[in-house]
């Protein structure tokens, strides 16, 4: 594993200022995720789950320490730097999908692309195989609301690799589904991490869903109070 | 623009809302365009004057005032010029409608080699020139009256004591342009009926205007100085110009009501972009979480100020078509100067006016999207993720 496609968090301290009030959300947080681990964050609500996610993804700034990812530090880039960064290394992956709902399935994978140089037939076979691997051949032309709520998710997968990122980051993507839809999203995840080595972070509140993991890692009032590698898990297989 | 599509399925999102916007910006401009046509068609009309070479001899104390016929002669007689006429305004009922349509007293020989924009058949030019008490009618006066070649037409005096039984012996076409509703008889006709019936000396012998073709461009304003040097001692001192300025001089009176105009329609622009703007920034706030997505997706602030603002133009450049241009079409084939009582002779929005419009439906659209567009580009990823905005 390259050290430099790994993700380094060095003291990272996350507060916000709410009027006069200073609120610490995460204080002096040490972290490394190696390239190609499936980390489950899970934890109460309020503990910093989402906060530290956004540090991880390049949507926040810490306020002291640095994130660190592929050797760059997150913390001295530009507003414009950093949105370019993250459409190049990260998808998004959200608990309510957040489909654009005039977009059909494939103008919606299609969008990461359009910020792409890259020719139009060239997008449609990328969206083509985005939408293969999720398993969502034939629905290109349907709009969101004619899809089911873990199809939805699906596409939504699909828009999140389809430019090839090394970083997934999943908050709570199952938080909105049956059963069923969610055991399907998490074989999809664990599919993309073991199979295209892609390196997942996913907030969870379902332990379930974080046996899936290769790491689970536990927050609480801002600070990692368990950490614990799973290297012995099997595929589809929820152990323990 | 690869993104086109996706301003487009925006704009149609809430189909009410951008109809609503749309409506309200083409009805606006719909009647910002008719109020400055009111004034642009003459501009219009007075431009397209240019061509023809025509010079109005008045009085120099105003138009009402008499110039004696002598003139009419005299000015023939100079250089450059190649017919001259008569054009003594009328002003009689007609079946009791006070000035239904414009009456001039002119010379029977000339005046349709002076208008020669206006088309007429020779036949029924030497009809009316052999009948003194013949007249030629415009083509939309005789359609909208359904007044036929030999019928009676008869005009009650009102400035004039006395009335004019005259029989239609033509009708004239001509461009959009024109007037296509006056009634030409001989002033020959009207002189004589004066002398008959009153000795007033300040009525006969009137030619009202002298109307002059000169042979060349050129020649217009030397002989403008020359005729008025002419008289310019004499008892009765002349004012001459060109018809485009003769013409423009009435829209001046019209003077304060162009500051007005003006005044309204940026009222009416500034309020469209208020209207716009809410309705954009309605949309947008609908779109916040949407518009985070894009962000944090990798779309850069410039790109999102792109798209609002893009689909913001879009809306309102639709409302500026139809509004602007649906106007112009509209008073295309609808002549409103035949429900206008004779205050209008014609009624057409310019080409100008329209572009004026479309170009105001780009401001507006400019403006009513740009705040928006910067309040989504300055939008907080995170926050609008969590939904706290
Ligand atoms: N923009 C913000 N301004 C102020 N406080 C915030 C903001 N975002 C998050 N917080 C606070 O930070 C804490 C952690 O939030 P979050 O990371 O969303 O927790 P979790 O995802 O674990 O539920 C919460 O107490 C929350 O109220
Ligand atoms: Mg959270």
């Amino acid at each position: 594993m390259g050290k430099e496609h790994s993700i380094e968090l060095r003291n990272v301290t996350k507060t916000y200022k709410r009027d006069e009030f200073t609120i610490p959300v995460l204080t002096d947080l040490d972290l490394v995720v190696p390239e190609g681990e499936f980390l489950a964050l899970m934890g109460p609500s309020g503990s910093g789950k989402t906060t530290l996610l956004n540090l991880i993804a390049g949507l926040d700034n810490a306020t002291q320490g640095s994130v660190i990812v592929h050797g760059q530090d997150l913390g001295g880039m530009s507003d414009g730097e950093i949105t370019r960064w993250r459409s190049e290394n990260v998808g998004f992956i959200f608990q309510l999908y957040n489909l654009i709902p005039v977009l059909t399935a494939f103008e919606n994978v299609e969008l990461p692309l359009l910020l792409t140089n890259l020719s139009k037939r060239k997008r449609r076979d990328n969206v083509m195989t985005a939408l293969r691997a999720v398993g969502l051949e034939g629905r290109e032309d349907h709009y969101p609301r004619q899809l089911s709520g873990g199809q939805e998710q699906r596409v939504a997968i699909a828009r999140a690799i389809v430019t090839d990122p090394f970083l997934l980051v999943a908050d709570e993507p199952t938080g909105d589904l049956d059963r069923k839809s969610a055991e399907e999203i998490l074989s999809l995840l664990q599919q993309l991490n073991k199979g295209f080595n892609k390196t997942i972070v996913m907030v969870t509140h379902d332990p379930e869903a974080a046996q899936r993991a290769s790491r689970l890692l536990h927050l609480d009032k801002g600070k990692l109070v368990h950490d614990e590698v799973r290297n012995n898990l099997e595929e589809g297989v929820a152990s323990s | 623009m690869k993104f086109l599509h996706y301003v487009l399925r925006n704009a149609r999102r809430s189909p009410v809302r951008s109809l609503l916007t749309i409506g309200a910006m083409s009805m606006c401009l719909a009647l910002m365009m008719i109020l400055i046509s009111f004034l642009s068609v003459n501009d219009a009309v007075a431009s397209s004057l240019r061509t023809y070479n025509r010079l109005v001899v008045m009085s120099s104390q105003g138009f009402a005032q008499p110039v004696p016929f002598a003139r009419v002669n005299e000015i023939a007689g100079m250089k450059g010029v190649k017919h001259t006429t008569t054009f003594a305004w009328f002003g009689g009922k007609y079946h009791d409608e006070p000035m239904p349509f414009a009456q001039f007293g002119v010379s029977a020989d000339s005046i349709f080699s002076i208008y020669d924009e206006f088309t007429i058949s020779p036949d029924q030019v030497k009809a009316f020139a052999d009948d003194k008490m013949g007249c030629v009618i415009g083509r939309k006066l005789a359609e909208e009256r359904n007044i036929k070649i030999g019928d009676p037409l008869p005009l009650k005096g009102d400035i004039y004591p006395l009335d004019l039984n005259l029989t239609v012996r033509g009708v004239y076409d001509g461009p959009g342009t024109r007037d296509l509703r006056m009634c030409f008889f001989h002033w020959d006709f009207l002189n004589e009926e004066l002398k008959r019936v009153s000795k007033n000396s300040k009525m006969t012998d009137n030619a009202g205007v002298v109307v002059v073709k000169c042979d060349s461009a050129d020649r217009m304003v030397p002989l403008s100085k020359e005729i008025d040097n002419l008289y310019l001692n004499s008892a009765t001192p002349t004012r001459t110009q060109t018809e485009e300025a003769f013409n423009q001089m009435f829209a001046e009176m019209f003077g304060d009501l162009r500051g007005m105009i003006r005044t309204i329609g940026l009222a009416v622009v500034m309020s469209l972009i208020f209207v716009s703007g809410n309705a954009m920034a309605m949309a947008l706030r609908e779109r916040t979480t949407e518009i985070a997505v894009l962000k944090a997706m990798g779309f850069q602030r410039p790109l999102v100020v792109n798209l609002v603002l893009t689909e913001a133009i879009l809306v309102a450049f639709i409302g500026g078509l139809i509004g602007a241009l649906g106007t112009k079409a509209f008073f295309d084939v609808v002549d409103l100067s035949k429900h206008s009582g004779g205050f209008l002779p014609f009624f057409f929005v310019p080409w100008p006016t329209a572009i004026l419009g479309l170009g105001a439906s780009l401001v507006i659209g400019f403006f009513s999207g740009i705040f928006p567009a910067l309040a989504a580009a300055r939008l907080s990823v995170i926050n609008g993720l969590r939904k706290v905005v």
